[in-house]
């Protein structure tokens, strides 16, 4: 019973080590996504991952005035694994990507400042398990 | 069946690849299990610093030395708390200077950050390759915001990957704190219309901040800061903000969202100079 408990926590460790190598290659995929062509976002020096199964993940940010933003996020070589959802405050849905064939970059323009709510999680359909890993840049 | 679980985790978290898609049952799964957690934990965003620069140089606020922490005071800085924090305001000054094109001043802020990434294990964020980008790009404002945002978010991956999320939380605070004690400061000095609105607008960062700062703050480090941010909290509560949501409009072609809603930020002058007086005694606090 002994080595098994121990064989557990060895596999449970080899499981950690693959999960942070996993989403450490995606963060280089998501950077790419960021900056897009132009390399005209800027990062807000953030990077935002989760360990995702059938969860959402979730968190506020602002949004200020006058600005263009970048989300982009990526949870595997094919870049629809991910469904982003941002919503005012009040729960108005301002975008979600699950419109647009889980697009896995989405531009917003800003004229005036609005604290959003970003949801992130997997398309079951495609992933039901992973590291997913998101970005947020404005438009230099 | 524990082992079986363990084992789906392993196989799922490989290097996502095609066989990636629909690599394990989704009954296997047990949604109770602490192997199927969110691992970063609560997520937090905070936005990034450099804007509040960005506006203050779009409004022609003048650039004022005199605003920043002065670099000698980095010797001073002795705990990780008080490294931490003060990399994040360094790092405000530094987007400041470079928005500014104050190239020489940003070489000497640059050399006191290493100092602090040093001190702090993060010499991977900002290695030689940074610095020799940094000096090679330092008459474009635009490159310098680009490779300074970069090295700070790859601290913060590199923090968060390794366990060390209470240290890239600080960094984010004392960002934030400097970037609003210069909103503030500047306000002051050439009273405009647009800075005050943003002041006004960091309503929700700083509930963000208090929640940060909550979700860290093992053995009540953070207690004396966290009651200073409720403090501040409580001045941001008398600020009057309305917003209408208005359906934003979608261009699918362009991947672009154009958000329609209409708000408005009220601060009256009592609550901005208690709004002031805190952040600057808050600001001092952390820095001295």
């Amino acid at each position: 019973m002994k080595k098994l408990i121990l064989l557990l926590v060895a596999i449970g460790g080899m499981s950690f080590a693959a999960s942070a190598q996993d989403c450490d290659a995606l963060v280089k995929e998501c950077e790419k996504i960021l900056k897009g062509k132009q390399g005209n976002f800027v990062s807000d020096g953030q990077v935002y991952t989760a360990l995702l199964d059938r969860e959402k993940a979730e968190f506020k940010t602002t949004f200020f005035g006058g600005s263009t933003y970048r989300i982009a996020c990526t949870a595997g070589t094919d870049d629809t694994y991910v469904i982003f959802t941002v919503k005012d405050l009040q729960g108005n849905v301002l975008f979600s990507n699950k419109n647009y064939k889980n697009s896995a970059y989405w531009d917003f323009k800003v004229p005036k400042t609005i604290p959003v709510l970003v949801e992130t999680e997997l398309d079951l359909d495609k992933k039901v398990t992973g590291c997913a890993v998101m970005m947020i840049g404005f438009k230099r | 069946m524990l082992l079986g679980l363990v084992l789906a985790t392993t196989i799922s978290c490989g290097s996502g690849n095609e066989s990636d898609k629909k690599e394990i049952d989704k009954e296997i799964i047990d949604p109770n299990s602490s192997l199927n957690t969110n691992f970063d934990g609560k997520i937090f965003s905070i936005p990034s610093p450099m804007q509040t620069a960005m506006l203050l140089q779009e409004v022609n606020a003048p650039f004022s030395e005199d605003l920043l922490n002065p670099i000698e005071n980095v010797d001073g800085y002795s705990s990780e708390m008080q490294k931490a924090l003060n990399l994040g305001v360094y790092g405000t000054d530094l987007g400041y200077l470079s928005i500014y094109k104050q190239n020489s001043l940003a070489l000497q802020y640059l050399s006191t950050i290493e100092k602090l990434t040093t001190s702090l294990g993060l010499e991977g964020a900002f290695d030689k390759n940074f610095m020799s980008r940094f000096e090679k790009n330092s008459t474009n404002k635009d490159s310098m915001m680009v490779i300074v945002s970069d090295a700070f978010k790859k601290a913060d991956n590199y923090l968060k990957t390794n366990d060390r999320k209470t240290t890239s939380a600080l960094i984010l605070v004392g960002g934030w704190i400097e970037s609003l004690y210069l909103a503030c400061q500047i306000n002051n000095e050439n009273n405009n219309e647009k800075i005050l609105e943003r002041i006004g607008e960091q309503t929700e960062t700083l509930n963000s901040i208090i929640e940060i700062l909550e979700a860290y703050n093992k053995g009540h480090k953070f207690d004396e800061l966290i009651t200073d941010m409720k403090d501040l909290k409580s001045y941001f509560a008398d600020i009057k903000i309305t917003y209408d949501f208005v359906q934003p409009k979608t261009d699918r072609q362009k991947k672009l969202t154009i958000l329609q809603h209409r708000t408005k930020v009220e601060i009256e002058t009592n609550t901005l100079n208690f709004i002031n007086q805190k952040i600057n005694s808050i600001r001092d606090k952390i820095t001295s």
